[in-house]
């Protein structure tokens, strides 16, 4: 057999056409470096925003790779048909008189002359990309990848080799089609239908058939083995699938060989193992992803149809869910402690996988509030999360703290009371027995479930689902508040996380007052804006001054809202609580509407009438002060995050009034509302176990990134992305560069470093 | 061994001895080739098996060394040289380079060794696939029609060659369709007609069958074909006055003539062909003649 297989190696090598065929093969370098031109020119044409969508170029060698199958198949299949057309065949069989012995003899030489060009050819197609894309392969884009990956990138390395061990694969595939054929147009016309019809067939089709059909392309598998992309199968099954096709065509070669000496022996075993590796892909690519596990997906409910109106949230309000989003019920324990205790049931949210390339597994995106509904989240946000629903499946829950769930009453919940600044300790236990009574009216209803709205117990129920998706480990994108529950998740489940991302995380952990100090520095800006811009009320003026003499004005004598009840009027806290969420979004520039707004509202305070700041609050909370929600309240108060005493309450007061000249006592107004709360904290904050933890990724603007930066440094291998500019919560926003960078570490689990910055809006 | 509907070879039984050069005759379409390729295991009979030393060729792990064998000369990739496609071939028995270089030597391609074979002229291509067939050494030689396209030098050399082949007690077999290449250089025939076997037998022992005419023309055609036929020959009368003869040499026609006065315008000796031999053989050439061709 070695004897055969050196003198197949002789005859390869001895043919100068062989030589010349494998110098064809560069065109599929020109065809790579050639489309990579192409993609630059049609790129650099681009806003920065297109440039973020634009499709990825890989690892450039897809726009090559059917040129250079094509050469390689070509290859293999004139090792035999070429004997075929001229007659070399009969001395070939007069030497070696067993004709498979002739036709496995030849494998190994067309193997080693196209795994070695293979290789060769690989990587020059990659370079020749990468070139000619330049700096512009390096941008990141919305998917999640960069323009051209290089071969740093995860995967991209084994996708590159993959490729080039694929037209070796492919050159033994000519060689068994060529055998079947036994004639060089034939085999033409066949390997031209394998390499290059079927592809393009399998891209018209629509989308999910697309997919499927695309996944089993053979240009599609070396993305798929390599786990980068390409399809949906998983590695092993499209290695397998790739031994397949060679393995068949191989068979189909000795078969054709076999009838022709009539040696049928041998050939039901190659038959049969064909057909089982073929199998096995077709099996296994049915495996369906999310819904493997209990849960039973259906249509979605739209309570927002009824009830939006009442809520006051225009978003999503009446304009029903997202078409492709399904639902699911879950029962989880009202109280974990007792597992087989009373059952809730929970709506979980799934935009599915799209199936463009194999599902890596699910996101879950961890809703703010506390107590938003991450359901109506994925319907309202869908759009930014069309690019890693190619890889993911995206869930979310109505939590158990959403206020409209119908255990607790939703009119209760959705208001609250005014809290005021203490000045006495006898003020103090007077707000903690207006809390108390406030919480007991609505507790009343359930007191078992109002006492368990914590958010380890939201982070055990979002386990629950987990185990119920059937999926071994999870990656999350918390927004806002649902940092809290990540971060429970993250103590009791740390083995659970695949990734975490805390975008706009609320952080029990760091001192309140200097987590306010980005507030102060975007009221700064407010000012400096204001002072200059021809629509801001105080143009002019000096805007700090203003403001902090209104405040103190206030602290002493309430400014009246003028038409309503003495009891309405603003103290300086009121005026601060109110304008707070104007200070850090104040809309798109360069109107600034929310900026605009707050100016007048506070030129109308300082002449002593305070409806302006009513106006609008009224207009989001039905009420003329901002009301402490009951709703918020039951899960902030068992998060730990009341305050020990009166003598915490003093001390923390001093330190804020230190570090926050403008906003002082904002940072207490949530602690100050779980003051007299009739449930003790279930669920203080507590240290992560970062040892235990992935490397995360914190996400956030200009107010809202320390928190999550706090949160992860710890963490070792833990990156941070800072948007420079206004804005919570934006990758639900839309925001394409904090998308394209959660996604990037979404995919390869490497978060951007620390520091790493999205530029803001163009002023 | 059949071809669709048409049987090619049916129950042909021969052995080929050692240390004799053995003709295999028959006419085009006969079987000659296709026996052939039924002993190299390139066509699977239907009953029946071809073997060689008492082993079929399929089974030899090198089977070169056991017996060279030539179908046809132009069945060769024109793109490698003499010398590659040489080395391809032996590499595949496990034959050095050097027997390489000493095959070429001797069929005279040396000068021709790292030419491409496309450029080869038919005799060229012929002594190529006669030095395939010597590669490995073997002591059996298969050869079909190697005479084909050589000139008479060459076939003159091939004769010599496989005389000293089989004078070294190698076993060889030559085909043709043509009595009198074999008759020169044959020691035995194997004669075949329709897939069948006709003869099997000293080549000596043919040469009645197989004696072709002569022609003559003479001044008395009837006075001589009187003459010759005293004397036990067969005359046939052909066009234009000209006799045919059998049963006499020219030698002794020229003989006869001069001494009876007879002028002679013409006495060539005529070599039959073996498929008119092989006609006369059978008695049956009409429903053969449609067949030409079939199993080549």
């Amino acid at each position: 057999m070695i004897d055969v297989i050196a003198s197949e190696w002789l005859k390869l090598r001895s043919l100068r056409s062989n030589l010349y065929l494998l110098a064809c093969s560069l065109a599929a370098v020109l065809a790579c470096a050639g489309i990579a031109f192409m993609i630059g020119r049609g790129f650099d044409n681009q806003t920065p925003e297109e440039r973020l969508a634009f499709p990825t170029n890989g690892d450039g060698l897809g726009n090559g790779i059917a040129v250079a199958y094509f050469v390689f198949a070509l290859l293999g299949a004139l090792a035999i048909t070429s004997e075929h057309a001229t007659g070399m065949i009969q001395p070939s069989l007069v030497a070696v008189p067993r004709r498979q012995v002739l036709l496995l003899a030849k494998i190994p030489g067309v193997a080693a002359v196209a795994l070695v060009a293979g290789q060769v050819l690989a990587f020059a197609m990659h370079a020749a990309s990468m070139a000619v894309l330049g700096d512009r392969a390096g941008q990141l884009l919305r998917a999640g990848v960069t323009l051209g990956t290089p071969l740093s990138e995860p995967g991209v390395l084994a996708s590159v080799i993959v490729a080039g061990l694929s037209m070796a694969a492919v050159a033994l595939i000519g060689l068994g089609v060529g055998a079947a054929v036994r004639s060089t147009p034939g085999a033409l016309v066949v390997l031209t239908v394998l390499i290059v019809v079927l592809p393009v067939v399998a891209r018209t089709l629509p989308m999910p058939l697309r997919a499927r059909a695309g996944s089993f392309m053979i240009e599609n598998l070396p993305l798929q083995i390599a786990g980068t992309g390409g399809g949906s199968l998983p590695p092993a099954v499209a290695a397998g699938l790739l031994i397949g096709y060679v393995v068949a065509a191989l068979t189909a070669g000795a078969t054709v060989i076999a009838l022709r000496g009539r040696r049928i022996r041998a050939l039901a075993i190659g038959v049969t193992t064909a057909v089982l590796v073929m199998a096995a892909p077709a099996v296994a690519a049915d495996t369906p992803g999310a819904g493997a596990g209990a849960l039973r997906w259906g249509g979605c409910a739209d309570k927002d149809a009824d009830k939006g109106a009442d809520r006051g949230e225009g978003k999503g309000a009446g304009k029903g869910l997202v078409k492709d989003l399904r639902c699911a019920s879950i029962a989880v324990p009202v109280d974990w402690s007792r597992p087989y205790g009373r059952k809730i049931e929970l709506t979980v949210g799934l935009l599915p996988a799209t199936g463009v390339h194999r599902r890596i597994g699910t996101v879950f995106a961890v809703p703010g509030g506390p107590g938003g509904s991450g359901v109506q989240d994925l319907s309202t946000n869908a759009g930014s999360f069309a690019e890693l629903r190619d890889r993911f499946d995206v869930v979310s829950v109505e939590p158990r703290n959403t206020i409209d769930k119908g255990v607790l009453p939703y009119d209760c919940l959705v208001s609250g009371p005014w809290i005021t600044w203490p000045e006495t300790r006898e003020e103090y236990a007077e707000l903690g027995r207006r809390n108390r009574a406030a919480a007991e009216r609505c507790r009343a209803a359930d007191p078992e479930f109002f006492d368990h709205m914590d958010s380890a117990s939201v982070a055990r129920d979002m386990e629950a689902i987990r185990v119920a998706l059937g999926e071994e480990r999870l990656s999350f994108i918390t927004n806002s508040y649902g940092s809290m529950p990540g971060i429970a998740y993250s103590r009791l489940f740390p083995e659970r996380v695949r990734a975490m991302v805390f975008d706009g995380a609320a952080n029990p952990y760091v001192d309140r007052a200097r987590g306010r100090l980005p507030h102060e520095e975007s009221f700064g800006r407010f000012a400096a804006w204001c002072a200059r811009a021809s629509t801001c009320a105080l143009r002019g003026q000096d805007v700090g001054e203003v403001w902090r003499a209104l405040v103190a004005r206030a602290d002493r004598v309430p400014v009246p809202v003028k038409g309503e009840s003495p009891r309405a009027a603003y103290s300086g806290l009121d005026i601060k609580e109110a304008a707070a969420p104007s200070v850090i979004s104040p809309g798109p520039a360069p109107d600034f509407p929310r900026w605009t707004q707050l100016a007048e509202a506070i030129a109308r305070a300082v002449g002593g009438d305070a409806s302006g700041f009513a106006g609008y609050v009224r207009q989001s909370t039905n009420s003329l002060k901002v009301p402490s929600f009951t709703g918020m309240n039951m899960t902030h108060c068992l998060d730990g995050m009341g305050l020990r005493d009166y003598d915490e309450y003093r001390e923390l007061r001093r330190q804020g009034e230190r570090l926050l000249p403008n906003l002082a006592g904002i940072e207490l107004w949530h602690p100050l509302a779980c003051v007299g709360w009739p449930v003790a904290a279930t669920n203080p904050p507590a240290p992560l176990p970062a040892g235990k933890l992935p490397p995360y990724l914190a996400v956030g603007s200009w107010t809202d990134f320390g928190g999550g930066a706090d949160l992860v440094r710890p963490i070792p291998g833990s990156g941070g992305v800072q948007y420079l500019g206004h804005g919570h919560g934006l990758y639900n926003a839309g925001n394409s560069c904090v998308i394209a960078h959660v996604n990037r570490y979404l995919i390869s689990l490497r978060p951007a470093p620390m520091g790493t910055v999205c530029p803001g809006p163009a002023t | 061994m059949r071809y669709g509907r048409t049987v090619a070879v049916d129950d042909l039984t021969f052995t080929v001895k050692p240390g004799l050069v053995t003709g295999f005759l028959g006419p085009n379409g006969a079987g000659k080739s296709t026996t052939m390729r039924a002993v190299l295991g390139l066509e699977v009979p239907q009953a029946g098996e071809a073997l060689v030393d008492g082993r079929a060729y399929v089974s030899l792990r090198r089977p070169m060394r056991t017996m060279g064998a030539l179908l046809d000369a132009g069945a060769v990739h024109g793109g490698r040289t003499a010398h590659a496609h040489l080395a391809c071939l032996a590499r595949s028995n496990g034959i050095g380079a050097g027997r390489v270089s000493a095959v070429l030597e001797q069929v005279g391609l040396t000068a021709v060794a790292n030419r491409r074979i496309r450029g080869f002229s038919l005799g060229m291509k012929q002594r190529l696939g006669i030095a395939m067939a010597l590669l490995g050494d073997p002591a059996t030689l298969m050869l079909d029609e190697p005479l084909n396209g050589l000139d008479p030098e060459g076939i003159r050399w091939l004769r010599g060659l496989l005389r000293s082949l089989a004078g070294e007690g190698r076993t060889v077999l030559l085909s043709s369709h043509l009595m009198n290449e074999l008759a020169l250089t044959a020691d035995h025939v194997i004669v075949i007609g329709r897939g069948r076997l006709i003869a099997d037998t000293a080549t000596d022992a043919l040469a009645g069958h197989f004696q072709g005419d002569v022609l003559v023309r003479a001044s008395r055609p009837d006075r001589l074909a009187a003459l010759m036929r005293e004397r036990g020959a067969a005359v046939t009368a052909e066009d234009g006055g000209a006799l045919s003869v059998r049963g006499l040499t020219a030698a002794e026609i020229g003989v006869l003539a001069l001494s009876a006065g007879i002028a002679l315008a013409e006495l060539s000796p005529r070599a039959a062909s073996l498929e008119e031999a092989f006609m006369r053989l059978t008695g049956d050439s009409t429903e053969f003649t449609g067949n030409k061709g079939v199993g080549r």
